[in-house]
């Protein structure tokens, strides 16, 4: 990063490669949206590029270019909140329904890879409909796989706070998935 | 403990963030309480379906893209440093003490200039012009009707335009004087009052 903040480019392009999965995973996890999610990465690198002067040597990387990243996410979730009810739970209801109606029927068959695609999507829906403040910690942890202090620098909120928001948000998806995975026999 | 304190602490355990003794202690209450032990099963199954949805892949050419949007965005002042703008506070400065200056002054009763005796205004009288007739005639019958323009110009000296405008010149003869065999008319180039040099001519 040292490097980057010279200007270097190539260095900077080594650091997109090296983060660039994790940053558009993070963002497609929280949005639910594998198209916007490319975008927003982009808009995540490029910040990272235009106010390289602002990182503080010393500091952990990944750490400042999660919080880029966090914050921009929900900047977008915001946003499309004003919009819409993007993340409905009615949605989700209705992706359930769908899922379990189009696994009931027999003309269909019940493949597995199909099932396992069925069933990721629900997760997919189930995460996006958690409420922002308990999601982004929540992908933070349990999907970029970060240790709490490094979300609570992330989100400027203290650990035992994101202790309580990453509970929730595992208490609210259990409560979601648990019937689905009934209905499919994993339970 | 009770089950509530248990389900309390499922997360930590899942995090491994528990000490020993709580692990322990969690361990044997679920061999005996089987409502504990399915609540955390469905949350372990939860959690696993979370980490387990496939990571999303960027497409080729990622790193190239963001390379050209970050140098269009990135600023040029970035790569070529200037001096910052001094001169703003500078100004602004300046601005407020003339402004406060002028404040001060006006309230201790000076005067923002010496004043100065006010210089006599020379007033000048309106010239009015005539409009030109069109014809000589026109002009004869505007000079019957209307009064001598010089008159209008309040004495003042008007342009000689004798030899330019023929139809503006007036011819008024005196009586013609004899003056042993010669014939001398006195001829005014200017009607009266405004009276101008005479012309002689000798016929």
């Amino acid at each position: 990063m040292g490097r980057v903040a010279e200007g270097d480019e190539r260095a900077f392009t080594e650091l997109v490669r090296r983060f660039q999965g994790r940053v558009t995973n993070l963002i497609s996890r929280v949005l639910n949206d594998r198209e916007a999610s490319e975008d927003l990465a982009q808009e995540v690198f490029v910040r990272v590029f235009v106010h390289r002067r602002n990182y503080r040597r010393g500091s952990k990387f990944s750490t400042w270019l999660f919080t880029i990243a966090a914050n921009l996410a929900k900047n977008e979730i915001r946003r499309r909140m004003r919009r819409r009810n993007w993340f409905s739970l009615d949605a989700l209801q209705e992706m359930l329904g769908d899922s379990t109606s189009h696994l009931a029927d027999p003309t269909e068959g019940k493949e597995k890879s199909l099932m396992r695609q069925q069933l990721q999507e629900a997760v997919g829906k189930a995460i996006a409909s958690v409420p922002e403040k308990y999601r982004l910690a929540l992908v933070l942890r349990d999907i970029e796989g970060f240790a709490y202090e490094e979300i609570g620098e992330m989100l400027s909120i203290p650990g035992g706070t994101v202790r309580s928001r990453i509970n929730r948000a595992r208490g609210i998806l259990k409560r979601k998935l648990t019937p689905l995975m009934r209905r499919e026999g994993m339970t | 403990m009770n089950c509530g304190q248990a389900r309390n602490i499922f997360g930590a355990y899942w995090d491994d963030e528990l000490t020993q003794a709580e692990r322990e202690w969690l361990e044997s209450h679920f061999t005996s309480c089987a409502s504990c032990r399915r609540d955390y099963d469905q949350l372990t199954q939860t959690l696993e379906a979370v980490t387990h949805l496939p990571r999303v892949e960027v497409s080729a050419g990622f790193a190239d893209r963001v390379l050209v949007q970050a140098r269009r965005r990135s600023p040029v002042m970035d790569r070529l440093p200037v001096a910052g703008r001094r001169w703003i506070p500078i100004t602004a400065t300046a601005a407020l003490l003339a402004v406060l200056g002028g404040m001060v002054m006006q309230w201790s009763g000076m005067p923002l200039a010496p004043r100065r005796p006010a210089a006599p205004v020379a007033l000048q009288q309106p010239v009015l012009v005539e409009p030109r007739p069109a014809t000589p005639l026109e002009a004869a019958r505007a000079r019957s009707q209307t009064p001598d323009a010089s008159l209008m110009a309040g004495g003042q000296e008007v342009t000689d335009s004798l030899f330019d405008h023929s139809e503006d010149v007036e011819f008024i003869l005196d009586p013609v004087t004899l003056r042993k065999g010669r014939a001398h008319t006195v001829v005014r180039l200017q009607p009266e009052p405004a009276r101008g040099q005479q012309a002689v001519i000798t016929f």
